[in-house]
């Protein structure tokens, strides 16, 4: 049986414990005393996820069988997630390919002809047609694209459709063709629970004009964590959203989950607490550290980015979108919950080379904000870890690059906006209309493979409950003119950051370090 | 005895434009209240008649701020008008142009002082001719055909006996059986001679190919100017040198002392029973108190060096360090001018005084050396980071070897620039470059220092003063104060630390306090970064009339034509084929580095064969695919900044490339602006190697951008144009607002030179890609198979 999270307290025999570096690795001692959470072990996948599908299907919840939906002559769409889900990229095959094929097949015997299918992408950067043909898999690739398989354009101004108003005046917009379609099939992966349910189409098939509703620093200040819907403003809004869309138009969900085996049998060291390294791990972690030490940033980055992730499915549940998403957040729970009892005054984590957002590309400093203080610092329930005022501890090397075709607007952002002010709030005042509204970047997120020119405000948002929360944010070996315009603290060593800490925190702070990834989420009491 | 002998008496002054004319003009009407009437003698220039440039060349001068002051500038007005008139004469023309007015003026004259020269030591053998010789010369002759016989004061200068040793006496100069008006002739007619020679080929070709490898891109008009401006050059120079060779031969240190000592000769020669007396000043430095203490005017002799050595620029210097350097305030020059004025010879024998220091107050060449190094540790001059300059100390080598020295070092630095503008590598040497032109002219102007001056710190005589003391002893007592000129009445010390060298140095506007207001604050806070340029944009936005012109290559985007065209041609072909294909393109790679050198067009003609047979329909497809593979990525974040302020700005904005349109619109689709860049023939549905027209680089650029701006109403004296290369001079030249976006050595240095903006733009970090396709990738997989 796997085993479930840990909580272990560092003692003379601990080992040092790894810490992710952008694109390179860290082994560091901490104090004695401190301890160390680690994820849950990967659960064991469904042994057949074909059949597994077929049942979701033909049995699904709180919903008549997706088979007595579908006839001829209708219009259908199938939606699904980009590859900004899973992290890393899902060895071939992904789960959204089998679910899509189970789908096509089941409409093909119905004898549906108009049948689209749209990357969900939302404000996220169009994918390269290697890139989507990773997800879908050849066949359907070969057959749909392009025609019948693209990509969502929320600056289409043909495409977009205004839905209508929520309760509390929400603006709704859904793409056109999903909203004139008899049934929209939403195919989904859930990796942690800030994902699916209603947010899947009221932001993956929405434009900036619905998006801006709850993607603000308003929002996200008031959503502790987004990792946690029932504690997320975030997700009220999204919901209200989605029921609105729901009402328009009859939205079949299908939601997968994966366990959390991220790294393939070579980064074996990575997904395995260092309590059970064994020679050939310490081997493997010596080999890559050399490597990562030495090797140029773009070699390293070739190297880390061809990684695929073993991931196994979990589970796959289809039907009403309430129904199925609360049995999929069970089912992520269970593979990525670990109590933990009380917070403590530091918090330590290594920030990993990739985000949702780098797929392909390094991650620029804006992005490694979003990662560390955004991702990694919001998987709590309850309450942080870190308390009030305590001191968050990254290690990232954050280097002064940027994607020159995904990012446009981040190199923008951060030249001009951050020179300016780090404060989310005056950012949004000032700048959000600017940088939405850009023709250029508008451009580039339509026609090339650019993230939405508003996108880089979003990454920055995400962190800001981080930012509010912490008394002090210090990043480890990072580049410090960077560090620096960011905002944040700098420390050479992790030794010299705790010194940094002191002054906030006294003398002998508690200390936990969170070994993510593996992702995991801390259960606060 | 000075103001009495001159009351009633009209004066007539040449060269009142000039310094020393000023200060005896402005000493006149200041202490000899009484006088009738001065004279200014001011030729009309083409662009002031002689009125306008009495007011202003003269009158506005800070000379008489003294004066001003003490009548109000009302008063000054009229006093201006009682006393001053206006006589055109031309020292040019034989008979000096005058005009029955004129005539009339220089009748009534009593005295004529005669103080027009060109001063400087490297003027052009015919000009110092002209002026220094034929112009004492015409006055003479014109003053005799006037019928009237006023005192003539020549000024003229204590060299003019060349480079003695011992003493000199106040007699005539060195005579080396010259003949004046012969070597009036043969100097005056060298320009002829001399600029025939400069048109021969072997010079022109010469000059042309200098001119080519500087501007060569920039297209034939531009190389043409340049090659005339370097003829023009070349001619001044020959005639610089052909004075100082000739002026050296005859014993003489410069064309200005000797064409002085030909005047002098002339002059006796010709004055007949016109009285005569020559007042030979020898360096006249800032005045010691009058009208105000330190005026000067204009860099002369002694500044420049003495500021080479406040700053450094001067490690050494050659001279005799026990050698007497003659130096004289210039109020004790107007005041020997105006005893010398006053006593008219009582015959027609000429009489010569020696305005000079060296016997009264004889002052050493180490003395100055000394004063400087004390005046500059008091005050020291300031580096741009304002650090005070250390000064240095001199060993006084000969002039040979320092200036061997320097010739060394220049060779050196020159050969090194010539290395380093020939490096294929672009904007990176652009610095490299700039720090070699700068070295180069530091270097010039210390050589340039040793052969102008460096005989004057060699001299080993002393100016026989007899006749200029005996005029001292006649003034009485009363005077002595109103026009003091023996130069035992004053201290060298006072002279240099309260009045010389603070004159000098406020008038280089040399930095001297260590920063503006205080110390550096330390503050690490970020300072905004500013852009003259966005400030120009900001100015002009809402207009409508307003071009912004972008090159492409190297401008916005960081490559060209060549590795645009090796993507797609990798794009297009199996795995298999590239070496072959690599190794054809590595070949051809040389000559085309070459052609590029030479002319941006001809190596657009000669690369675009590449395309020859290609099929456009498949170069466009894979033009668009570049677009997300080459050109975003290696795009300047700053220039796509810059294009949409202008946008904002509602300016006009239009990419100018020679860039084919298969790479280049899918550009500027996206940027939604307008484009021209070049377009290839089709034959049988097939792209041909030719263009449609000529490749828009140097003078065509200029041509399409004026056509442009005719067609569309745009008022280029608003516009603004960016470029990066020497080959867009002529379009960069066109635009009121030319910025010159990470320039190569060669555009640096003209930018540089015409003060344009530079920026440097970079690409984002991290996106440097080989210009080639993955080749793992199913996307290239699948095209080659398509």
């Amino acid at each position: 049986m796997p085993r479930p999270g840990a909580v272990i307290e560092v003692d003379r025999n601990t080992p040092p414990v790894l810490f992710h570096f952008g694109e390179g690795i860290r082994l560091e001692k901490l104090p004695l005393g401190a301890r160390i959470v680690y994820p849950p072990d990967p659960l064991e996948p469904i042994a057949h996820p074909e059949r597994a599908i077929k049942r979701a299907l033909a049995k699904p919840l709180e919903d008549d069988p997706l088979k007595s939906l579908l006839r001829r002559g209708m219009k259908l769409t199938i939606a699904f997630d980009d590859l900004s889900l899973p992290l890393p990229p899902m060895a071939a095959p992904d789960v959204r390919q089998l679910v899509m094929e189970e789908v096509i097949d089941m409409a093909a015997e119905a004898g549906i002809d108009d049948l689209h299918i749209i990357a969900a992408l939302g404000l996220h950067r169009r994918m390269t047609e290697d890139e989507l043909r990773h997800i879908v898999g050849e066949r359907i690739f070969s057959t749909f694209h392009p025609d019948r398989l693209y990509q969502h354009d929320g600056e289409d101004p043909e495409n977009n459709v205004y839905v209508g108003k929520t309760a509390k005046g929400e603006e709704v917009t859904l793409n056109r063709r999903a909203a004139e379609s008899d049934l929209v099939i939403y195919v989904n992966l859930t990796l942690v629970p800030m994902d699916g349910g209603h947010k899947s189409m009221s932001t993956g098939l929405a434009s900036f004009r619905s998006i801006r509703v709850h993607h603000n620093a308003k929002t996200l200040l008031a959503s502790r964590s987004y990792m946690n819907p029932p504690d997320s403003a975030l997700h009220h809004s999204c919901i209200r959203q989605g029921q609105l869309i729901e009402d328009t138009v009859r939205v079949f969900h299908i939601e997968t989950t994966v366990n959390n085996h991220a790294f393939p049998a070579i980064a074996n060291f990575m997904q395995k607490r260092e309590t059970d390294w064994t020679a050939q791990d310490q081997a493997m972690f010596l080999a890559t550290k050399q490597m990562t030490d030495l090797a140029p940033p773009a070699f390293k980055r070739n190297v880390f980015h061809a990684m695929r992730a073993p991931y196994g499915m979990t589970a796959v549940h289809a039907g009403q979108v309430d129904a199925v998403h609360d049995k999929t957040l069970e089912a992520v729970h269970k593979q990525i919950n670990v109590p933990v009892e009380g917070q403590t005054d530091i918090v330590t984590m290594g920030v990993p080379y990739l985000g949702p957002y780098n797929v392909n590309a390094p991650m620029n400093p804006i992005l490694v904000v979003c990662m560390g203080l955004g991702y990694l610092f919001n998987f709590y329930r309850n309450k942080p870890v870190l308390r009030k005022g305590g001191v968050l501890i990254l290690t990232h090397p954050c280097r002064y690059e940027f994607d020159a075709v995904q990012h446009p607007s981040y190199i923008d952002y951060y030249d001009e906006v951050l020179a300016d002010t780090t404060d989310p709030i005056a950012i949004e005042e000032k700048y959000e209309v600017r940088f939405a509204e850009d023709p250029w970047f508008r451009q580039l997120y339509r026609k090339s493979h650019a993230y939405h020119g508003i996108h880089p405000h979003y990454a920055w948002i995400w962190a800001a409950h981080a930012m509010e929360h912490a008394g002090d944010i210090i990043f480890v070996g990072a580049d410090r003119d960077v560090v620096h315009r960011l905002g944040f603290k700098c420390a050479t060593t992790l030794e010299d950051a705790f010194e940094m800490a002191e002054q906030t925190v006294g003398r002998y702070p508690s200390i936990t370090h969170l070994r993510m990834p593996p992702i995991m989420l801390a259960d606060v009491e | 005895m000075i103001a009495d002998a001159l009351r009633g008496k009209t004066i007539l002054v040449t060269g009142s434009t000039g310094f020393l004319g000023k200060s005896i003009v402005e000493k006149c009407l200041r202490s000899i209240p009484d006088i009738a009437r001065i004279n200014l003698a001011i030729r009309s220039s083409a662009r002031r008649p002689a009125g306008e440039r009495l007011q202003r060349e003269v009158l506005s001068s800070p000379a008489f701020k003294r004066l001003k002051d003490q009548l109000g500038e009302d008063g000054f007005a009229k006093l201006a008008r009682e006393k001053l008139a206006v006589v055109e004469i031309d020292l040019g023309r034989d008979g000096l142009g005058l005009s029955e007015q004129g005539r009339e003026q220089l009748r009534a004259c009593d005295v004529v002082i005669h103080s027009a020269a060109a001063v400087e030591f490297d003027n052009p053998a015919d000009l110092s001719a002209q002026t220094n010789l034929l112009g004492a010369a015409r006055l003479v002759e014109a003053l005799k055909a006037s019928g009237v016989r006023p005192h003539l004061v020549h000024i003229s200068t204590a060299y003019v006996g060349g480079m003695l040793r011992g003493q000199v006496r106040e007699e005539s100069p060195l005579d080396p059986g010259l003949n004046w008006r012969h070597e009036a002739e043969v100097l005056t007619r060298l320009r002829g001679p001399v600029e025939e020679e400069s048109r021969r080929p072997e010079v022109l070709n010469r000059l042309n190919r200098e001119a080519r490898s500087r501007m060569g891109p920039a297209g034939t008009p531009a190389v043409a100017r340049a090659t005339e401006r370097l003829r023009d050059r070349w001619v001044k120079d020959r005639l610089i040198e052909r004075g100082r060779v000739h002026a050296n031969a005859m014993g003489f240190s410069d064309i200005y002392s000797f064409t002085k000592a030909m005047a002098e000769h002339a002059v006796v020669e010709l004055h007949g029973d016109i009285p005569l007396s020559i007042v030979r000043p020898s360096i006249i430095e800032s005045a010691l108190d009058e009208p105000s203490p330190g005026w000067l005017e204009g860099f002369r002799m002694a500044e420049p060096l003495i500021l080479a050595f406040g700053r450094g620029v001067l490690q050494d210097f050659s001279g005799l360090p026990d050698s007497l350097l003659d130096i004289i305030p210039a109020d004790f020059v107007v005041n020997t001018v105006l005893a010398v004025a006053a006593n008219r010879p009582p015959d027609a024998e000429p009489r010569v005084y020696h305005a000079a220091s060296g016997t009264r107050n004889p002052l050493r060449f180490r003395r100055i050396v000394n004063e400087a190094d004390h005046y500059f540790t008091e005050h020291p001059l300031r580096d741009r980071y304002g650090q005070a300059i250390g000064t240095p100390s001199w060993t006084y080598p000969t002039r040979q070897e320092m200036a061997t020295r320097a010739r060394t070092a220049l060779r050196f630095v020159e050969a090194a620039q010539w290395v380093v503008e020939r490096l294929p590598l672009g904007a990176s040497v652009a610095q490299m470059s700039d720090d070699l032109t700068a070295e180069r002219d530091r270097l010039d102007r210390g050589l340039n220092l040793i052969q102008l001056y460096g005989v004057y710190t060699e001299v080993d005589c002393i100016f026989d003063t007899r006749h200029v003391m005996e005029l001292w002893d006649q003034v009485p007592a009363a005077e002595r104060k109103t026009f003091p000129f023996d130069p035992a009445l004053y201290d060298w010390t006072h002279y240099f630390q309260d009045v010389h060298f603070p004159t000098v140095v406020r008038m280089s506007r040399a930095e001297t306090v260590a920063r503006k207001g205080k110390q550096p604050s330390g503050s690490t806070s970020p300072k905004a970064e500013t852009s003259s340029v966005r400030a120009a944009i900001e100015r002009r936005s809402g207009r409508n009339d307003v071009l912004a012109v972008f090159d492409v290559d190297g401008t916005l985007v960081e490559t060209n034509v060549v590795e645009y065209f090796l993507w797609m041609r990798l794009r297009a072909q199996p795995l298999e084929d590239w070496p072959a294909f690599m190794a054809d393109m590595l070949r051809k790679g040389p000559r085309w580095l070459f052609l590029e050198r030479r002319s941006r067009a001809e190596f657009q003609r000669s690369f675009y064969r590449e395309y020859d047979r290609l099929d456009p329909e498949v170069m466009k497809r894979l033009g668009r695919e570049a677009l997300d593979a080459v050109t975003l990525r290696r795009i300047y974040p700053e220039g796509m900044r810059r294009i949409r302020e202008h946008k904002r700005a509602g300016h006009r904005v239009l990419l100018l490339t020679g860039a084919l349109d298969v790479v280049v619109e899918p550009l500027a689709e996206l940027l939604d602006v307008e484009v021209d860049c070049a377009h290839l023939l089709l034959k049988d549905g097939r792209l041909t190697g030719d263009l449609q027209s000529p490749p828009p680089a140097g003078e065509a650029r200029s041509a399409l951008l004026e056509e442009y701006a005719e067609r569309n109403g745009v008022a280029l004296a608003e516009s603004f144009a960016y470029a990066d290369s020497l080959s867009d001079l002529p379009m960069l030249e066109m635009v009121g607002t030319p910025v010159a976006v990470n320039p190569d050595a060669r555009l640096s240095q003209v930018a540089g030179q015409r003060g344009w903006r530079v920026e440097r733009w970079r690409m984002a970090p991290g996106n440097w890609r080989l210009p080639m396709p993955d080749p793992r990738s199913p996307e290239y997989l699948e095209a080659v198979r398509r």
